[in-house]
This record gives C-alpha cells, structure tokens and sequence, in this order.
C-alpha cells in the first residue's frame, strides 16, 4: 500500500500532473533557458536539486513551523539551497556557471519549488516528500530538455553545442530568442493535450 | 496564564524560529563559501589569465595548467597592462571595461608594437543575453578583429568585406553597438597606459 502510494508520487508529476504542462508553472525559466540544450540541463539538475531538498528539509521542520511565517521560512530554506548550488557551480564547473550567469540565482523564483512545498511537502512525510520534489523536477527537466533539443536545433544548427545540421542550413534566430520559446512550449503543451492527455480522460 | 502562553507561541515562537532558521542557513552557506572560496578565486585569476593569452594570439593548451605554463613563460606583467614576446616582437595587452545591455563588460585587447592594429581580443566578463549577446564570447565573433584597426564598423552578420568592417552578431544589435563602442576606446587606453600620455 504505502508502496504503491509512493509510486503515484512519483508517476504523477511525470504525467497528467506534470508542472510545467498541466500546472503550467515554472514557465518563466522555460522560456528564457532552453535556447542551448546544455545551459537547459544544468538548469534542470539545479531545479530538481533544490525542489527534492527543500521538500524534503519543510517536511522534516513541518510540524515545527509556525503557520504566520511559513512563506518566510520556506522562501529562505530554498534560498540556501539555490546559493549552494551557485557555490558549487562556481568553485567547480566555472564554465558553465559564467554561461548560465543570472539564471542560477533565479532558480529561488522557480514557482514549482515553493508550489510543491506548499502543496505537498507541509502535509506530507519527509520521504513521500523528497520523492515528490525530485519527480517534480524530473517532469520539468524533460518537458525543458525536449523545448531546448527543439529550439536549439532550429535556432543554432546544433545540439548540445555540436553542430547537426550541415552548412545548408539557415540558423531561425526567432528560435532561440524568446519568441521562440513561446511557440515551441504552446506547440508542446497542445501536442501533448491532444493526443496522450485526451486518451487518459477518454479512459 | 493562557494570555501568556499565546503570546509566546504567537509572538516571541515565531520570531526565534525565523531567527534560528536564518543563522542556520547563513552558517551553511557562509562556511560552503569560505571552503571553496580558494578554488573559486583561483578559477577567476585563470579566466583572466586565459583572456590575456588570447588576446596577444598565443599558442596555449586550455587546461588550468596549460594556461598557468603559457602564462608564466610567455606574459609580463605591468603597471596596468601586460606584455607578450616572441618569434612577432613584442604585444601590448590593456584590459578594459564598458556598458553591455545587462551590466559591464570587460575584455583584453592585444595590440602589435604600434599600438593600432589588434593581436586579438578576448572578454573576460559579461551578462549578455545567453544564446544572443552571449555569442561575444563565440571565437567567430572575436577572431574577426585580428589584425585590423579601431574604429570599427558593424554590419550584418556574415556581410563584411571592408577592412573595417565586421560581422554583428543577429538578434543582439544593442550588445554588437556597446562592443563597437568599447573597442573603439582602445587606441585612447592603449596610448593612456603604455605610453603614459
């Protein structure tokens, strides 16, 4: 049973309860980093870090905090993380941490990070709680990773920074400007709504 | 009594939670700075050392060692700018900084013994739009100013003929302007610094 229960936290986010294209949140960072597919993945394992610590860490402290000011305790709990995950990008992986610039820092301002803890993480145990976070992330990180493959492609000729496509090929800046984030997400989210989504409602 | 214990748990509870809860945070994250506070600077100093490498057109591997080898055997270090020697003479390196779209941009500029015509430039620092602005620091972008003169002229990208002319980067026209800008400042600095006038 309690098995089972886990399962679904986990599946859930994955699918029909998917942030990014049933909940719709976290789209500010979904327009504005999958123009290269790998400043988009250390955006993601940086996302998914913090949404499973700082789930984990309010579930551990959730019969502790005082309702008035959980939003204060809960904003400066993912705060910490995202600075540690700015830490260790810069001291370890300064390539990409110069790359990605701002965009770390606003991982804070990620609405599926506070959503989840509020939705789950402050009624839920600590481990159905970190399972959720991480799952959350994952549903994010692949909905993200398919945008910046898409858009990195067409925007650049290239994935991952390797060029694909031959010199024949004519870069669509409107791709990997944030226009292009907005048509690639908009095609994704009716793609995925019309077909998988339709049949699981259907059944 | 009771009056008491709500006052406690609705004023003075609260406010020593958040107060445990910042420090404890704050420990976290200070003490993880100061543990990696030596890699991190160090990774700094070797990006500009990097940068200066580049600019004056050296040959170099780029590794962290590879740099710190090039660097040692190959750059001299001046009141303000740098100097590079071999096989072509002698190179002049002059760090500089200027307004990007978003914040500063500093780059180094290398230029040959008359101090006009670049060796090569290199950005040591910007906060350019990713996968727009960004592309300033792309090789293609860069490369362009090797062995022409400032001022420059930009013009659409993948169109330059002229010798003074070089490719704008598309979709980033104010960050390609503010580049213009600051390379063309860099006969002035050049003869500030090295020539102290």
């Amino acid at each position: 049973m309690a098995k089972s229960k886990l399962r679904k936290t986990f599946v859930e986010p994955l699918g029909k309860n998917n942030p990014v294209f049933v909940q719709i949140l976290g789209i500010c960072s979904t327009l504005a980093v999958t123009n290269k597919v790998q400043n988009t993945m250390v955006m993601t394992l940086g996302v998914t870090f913090t949404t499973a610590l700082s789930s984990w860490t309010i579930s551990l402290l959730r019969n502790h905090i005082p309702s008035r000011i959980r939003m204060m305790v809960e904003t400066m709990i993912i705060a910490a993380f995202v600075i540690i995950v700015d830490i260790v990008l810069k001291a370890f992986y300064p390539e990409m941490w110069k790359q990605l610039g701002p965009y770390v820092g606003l991982i804070i301002t990620n609405c599926i990070i506070m959503g989840r803890v509020e939705a789950f993480a402050l009624n839920n145990k600590p481990l159905p709680s970190l399972v959720d976070g991480f799952a959350s992330g994952l549903g994010y990180t692949y909905v993200l990773l398919s945008i910046a493959v898409v858009r990195e492609l067409l925007g650049s000729g290239s994935i991952w920074g390797i060029r694909i496509l031959g010199s024949w090929w004519t870069n669509w800046s409107i791709m990997i400007m944030p226009p292009g984030g907005f048509f690639v997400l908009a095609i994704i989210i009716w793609v995925i709504r019309e077909t998988v989504m339709k049949e699981e409602s259907h059944a | 009594m009771s009056v008491q214990r709500s006052f406690y748990k609705d004023r003075i509870y609260p406010l020593i939670f958040m107060f445990v809860t910042t420090l404890l945070c704050i420990l976290l994250t200070s003490g993880l700075h100061l543990l990696t506070l030596d890699r991190a600077e160090a990774n700094e100093l070797s990006f500009a050392r990097r940068a200066i490498l580049q600019a004056a057109d050296l040959d170099f591997t780029n590794t962290t060692d590879g740099i710190e080898r090039a660097y040692r055997t190959q750059i001299g270090e001046e009141a303000g700018f740098y100097t590079a020697t071999g096989t072509f003479g002698t190179r002049y390196i002059i760090p500089l900084d200027g307004p990007g779209l978003w914040g500063t941009i500093t780059i180094m500029v290398g230029l040959e013994e008359d101090l006009e015509t670049f060796s090569g430039v290199a950005i040591v620092s910007q906060n350019e739009t990713p996968g727009l602005g960004a592309r300033i620091e792309e090789s293609w972008f860069t490369d362009q100013f090797k062995g022409k003169r400032a001022p420059f002229i930009m013009v659409e990208e993948g169109t330059s003929s002229a010798p003074q002319e070089v490719d704008a980067i598309t979709g980033a026209t104010r960050t390609s302007e503010y580049f213009k800008n600051l390379t063309a400042r860099v006969p002035g600095e050049a003869q500030r610094l090295i020539r102290g006038e």
